[in-house]
């Protein structure tokens, strides 16, 4: 079908250039409509609401622009503290996740006997519901949980530990991310594992390169797209995490910033809570760009 | 495999160090998989564990006496009943309307040239990157002003938002393992182009229609941020749960969070066949 080869932008404005795109992908274009206007519509404009309601200042008489909810926010010790978990939390389970799900995936990635049934179990808890994730995550990480018992009884330690308390806490919210979702970040990077020429390691096995250089030299660098995707996936999903504290029941004692958002619409501070949504997306934001950078500028250099 | 080739050719000497390095792998597996099963493991095992075994200093890892009470106590809990059916509709509903949606926009995208598909793919993408409670805040206090508050139809508005970019992502992927040869062929025999779609495309894109569908249906199921939101005295499942955990004992959750995986646990079980790693990659692939 040619006619859906994008046409070469002959005429020089914009208008008539769109008008010409229109005309050439008029089938496309309808059906691609309802599924843009939604995402778009249903996204932009509530986004919008959100950062202009982080602007207003309705207790002292709706002073448009004010920054009294972000003076209101900084000050408050939750908010700091939630910031600093957020960076933290993301930090530690984005990494956790590519490491593991790096060694699950050159695991896979070789046949081996069982690996159907080991493909099935490593899957499984991509189907957990987040709750349910969170939910058996305390059973393990409680005072009397089964944690503590495993390592009481191996006589690794003499005293439970506390590990839902700040700031183990922040380790213990990482962890049960990365059990849930370490399945995703390995099918992804499986999936770009099997993109790569299997005649490239041959010709280095040829050469006299050894596994840790194969690695370093043809792994690494071939899988560079599909580690920045799993990358930048994960970690906009790690910054906005929410129903993990929540289920493991430290929403409030080891804020986030979505909790801590979620915490002051509960109590009717709408703009609070909207300048807080506003100052994650702006975190958000820039740490995709600074990963982008990074990543694109070693891969000229390197 | 690739690998082993040049040490066939090697001498035998190394054929210890082969043992090693399988009996480690094999290990190494084992553990991976043992700490992935554990919690659903202990989920199962809580909920089915007799007190005398669980309230006690040290709980057993592996249950002896067994007792269906928490299942009893549950099962008769009325508020299980409309959790339970307002996430089977929500779930279903907003499935069957994002693949109506995304269908016929990731055929499209994937139709594109290069360059146009990326751009697509890509804000659609940069959509989830908006924090939830941004969006979910200021829809909450619209439909607080609509009455659509706690409503199926505001649950299923809200989740379409985070599934769509999602089931399209899928979607794009799927299609573009089907060739376009064979949408030339039906268009030279005179199929309108509505018609090559329906009868030559989507049946052959069907598996990886079920995956987007699959995964749509888990999210929705899965959803809490905006259903924290949108709902207080009528929740879903997994919202009902999270206020169960704070106040109930840990082999009534674990029954609770039980009943909320088993169809979760049927359908990923039924899709594993369809689950292959190429339709996760259409960004991957650009």
């Amino acid at each position: 079908m040619t006619t859906a080869e994008l046409a070469r932008p002959y005429s020089s404005s914009p208008f008539a250039r769109a008008k010409a795109f229109l005309k050439r992908h008029w089938f496309e274009t309808i059906l691609i409509s309802p599924l843009f206007i939604y995402v778009f519509g249903t996204t932009l404009i509530p986004v919008f609401a959100s950062i202009v309601l982080g602007f207003q200042d309705p207790p002292r008489g709706g002073g448009f622009p004010s920054l009294e909810s972000y003076r209101l926010v900084v000050q408050d010790y939750q908010f700091v503290s939630a910031f600093n978990n957020t960076l933290i939390i993301t930090f530690l389970s984005v990494s956790l996740e590519l490491l593991l799900g790096l060694m699950v995936a050159l695991m896979m990635s070789r046949p081996f006997t069982g690996r159907g049934i080991f493909r099935a179990v490593m899957v499984l808890p991509l189907g957990i519901p987040v709750v349910v994730a969170a939910s058996n995550m305390r059973y393990i990480f409680l005072f009397s949980g089964y944690l503590n018992e495993a390592l009481i009884d191996l006589s690794l330690i003499s005293q439970p530990i506390d590990w839902l308390k700040e700031p183990l806490a922040l380790f213990t919210v990482a962890i049960s991310d990365m059990w849930k979702v370490t399945p995703l970040v390995m099918l992804i990077l499986l999936a770009g594992l099997e993109s790569i020429p299997r005649e490239l390691y041959e010709a280095a096995q040829v050469d006299g390169a050894g596994l840790w250089q194969r690695f370093r030299h043809i792994t690494l660098p071939l899988l560079k797209p599909a580690i920045t995707s799993a990358v930048v996936i994960r970690g906009i999903d790690a910054f906005r995490i929410f129903g993990l504290p929540m289920g493991l029941g430290v929403g409030r004692t080891v804020p986030v910033l979505s909790t801590f958002g979620y915490y002051e619409f509960q109590r009717v501070y709408y703009t609070t809570s909207a300048a807080t949504s506003t100052i994650l997306l702006v975190m958000i934001l820039v740490a995709v760009v600074l990963y982008i950078r990074i990543a694109g500028t070693e891969e000229i250099t390197g | 495999m690739s690998t082993d080739l040049p040490d066939k050719t090697r001498k035998r000497r190394l054929s210890w160090r082969k043992i090693g390095s399988k009996v480690g792998f094999a290990l190494l597996v084992l553990v991976v998989v043992a700490v992935t099963i554990a919690p659903v493991y202990f989920m199962v095992a809580l909920s089915v564990m007799d007190p005398s075994e669980f309230f006690r200093p040290h709980p057993a890892y592996f249950p002896t006496k067994f007792t269906t009470q928490w299942w009893e106590r549950v099962l008769a809990s009325e508020a299980l009943y409309p959790a339970f059916t307002k996430s089977l509709i929500v779930a279903t509903v907003t499935t069957v309307i994002a693949v109506l949606i995304s269908v016929p926009g990731a055929y499209a995208i994937s139709r594109m040239a290069p360059n146009i598909k990326y751009f697509l793919i890509l804000s659609l993408f940069f959509t989830r990157m908006y924090p939830e409670i941004g969006i979910a805040l200021p829809i909450a206090v619209l439909f607080l002003r609509m009455g659509l508050y706690e409503s199926v139809v505001g649950l299923v508005l809200a989740h379409l938002i985070l599934v769509l970019p999602v089931c399209a992502w899928i979607l794009v992927g799927a299609f573009e393992t089907i060739p376009r040869d064979l949408e030339e062929a039906a268009s030279v025999d005179g199929a309108s182009r509505l018609g090559t779609l329906w009868r030559v495309v989507i049946p052959l894109a069907a598996p990886g229609i079920a995956v987007a569908a699959i995964f749509t249906w888990l999210l929705s199921w899965d959803e809490v941020t905006y259903a924290r939101f949108l709902t207080l005295l009528h929740p879903t499942l997994p919202i009902q749960i999270l206020g169960i955990i704070g106040r109930s004992g840990p082999t009534v959750v674990a029954t609770w969070a039980t009943i909320v995986t088993i169809p979760v646990v049927i359908i990923t079980y039924l899709m594993q066949k369809w689950l292959r790693a190429d339709y996760l990659a259409g960004a991957v692939k650009g």
